[in-house]
């Protein structure tokens, strides 16, 4: 418990530093509790989320850095590795090949990458695996495209 | 067959990190016993020597720093004279307290990742016969991942980062094509550099302090007559 939160706190200082250094993250800690975090990522370029912005919720247990954070979307979006009801994630590194080594920050670069590149062998939402199975990349990019401007647009005026 | 030679094991847990739980016992047991203030000079050097690796290869302080301070306390605390000196019996303790023992066990696997990364032309063949992967890869799912098991590349990669033979005993079918019943066993022995100082020169044969009973899929601690 001791050392999860000294931990976290190193990593908050580290969040402040590296604001500018990843404009694309906005990682910020609850106000009560250290184990608490939620993030703003922005969808990657030439991909279907461009111009979306998602939220993360972390849920940190008290055996981090030696378990993973528990991670999923808040915001809605059609990708065959998130489940689209509940926002989890299937990310090998939030799983089975978590080590220390990675860090709150470096866990959403990695869901970055994960939205740029999906893994439709392994799918959650079933219905986004198989456009994308099935090679029919257009009908993917029309549906997640559109979820990403229903769900991830920021509201204007 | 193994009685000749040895007089005890101590098993360890059967978690996946049972080579570095086993080193981890093992060794500490061993400055315990011996009280060898030169050996724990050498390997805290070694110590920093890694703690450079990482950073030069671009690891984030933070990340590992926790790891390898646990382990250089327990290094300091079985040496006897200090205020926070501890006997053998509280050394298994603290071996059976999960957040002591998988620290130290990160803190290993922090060591052989990256050692293997910063020797990866050499390690790079030993990791694709191995696992058909890339040396950054193998050490991302590998090595680094608590629960992972240890083969004999981890091995070759500790010893020689932390400058410690191991000597690992083979309770496997590798020496039965030879016809007779025996036992096989393995000298892991850094290269050299990294050598305990007392066996700095030359080609003498080094006595591994450290010896570890292989049976497929598991590493116990082996102690000699």
């Amino acid at each position: 418990m001791q050392a999860s939160r000294a931990r976290l706190f190193k990593e908050y200082k580290e969040v402040q530093r590296e604001k500018v250094a990843d404009p694309d993250i906005q990682l910020v800690c609850d106000d009560t509790n250290i184990f608490k975090w939620t993030a703003l990522i922005k969808g990657p370029s030439e991909t279907p989320f461009e111009g979306g912005v998602f939220q993360l919720v972390f849920s940190v247990p008290e055996q981090y850095p030696l378990q993973p954070p528990q991670v999923r979307f808040l915001t809605k979006i059609f990708h065959p590795n998130v489940h689209f009801k509940t926002g989890e994630i299937c990310l090998d590194i939030l799983k089975n090949a978590w080590s220390p080594a990675w860090t709150l920050q470096s866990v959403c670069r990695a869901i970055i990458a994960l939205m740029a590149h999906p893994e439709p062998d392994s799918p959650l939402n079933c219905d986004s695996g198989n456009l994308l199975r099935s090679g029919d990349v257009r009908g993917y990019q029309s549906m997640a495209r559109m979820y990403t401007r229903l769900a991830a647009s920021p509201k204007k005026g | 067959m193994l009685g000749d030679k040895y007089v005890a094991i101590r098993r360890t847990r059967g978690d996946g990190n049972c080579f570095f739980r086993s080193f981890m016992f093992s060794y500490l047991e061993h400055i315990l016993e011996k009280q060898d203030r030169v050996e724990v000079d050498r390997i805290k050097a070694n110590v920093e020597e890694c703690r450079k690796t990482l950073q030069s290869l671009g690891y984030v302080d933070f990340t590992f720093e926790d790891f390898f301070a646990l382990f250089l306390e327990q290094l300091d605390d079985v040496l006897q004279g200090n205020e926070t000196s501890i006997s053998h019996e509280e050394l298994l303790n603290r071996s059976r307290e999960q957040s002591v023992s998988d620290y130290v066990v990160m803190f290993f696997r922090f060591v052989t990742s990256g050692e293997i990364r910063k020797r990866s032309e050499f390690f790079e063949p030993f990791v694709f016969g191995l696992t058909n992967t890339t040396v950054e890869q193998f050490c991302k799912s590998a090595v680094e991942p608590m629960g992972e098991e240890s083969d004999h590349v981890h091995i070759t990669a500790l010893s020689d980062a932390l400058g410690v033979p191991i000597r690992v005993v083979y309770l496997d079918r590798s020496s039965c094509d030879a016809g007779g019943v025996s036992v096989n066993h393995h000298d892991f022995v850094p290269v050299p550099g990294n050598l305990p100082s007392a066996t700095g020169s030359g080609s003498e044969s080094i006595d591994p302090f450290i010896t570890l009973l292989y049976r497929p899929g598991h590493y116990d601690i082996l102690y000699p007559k």
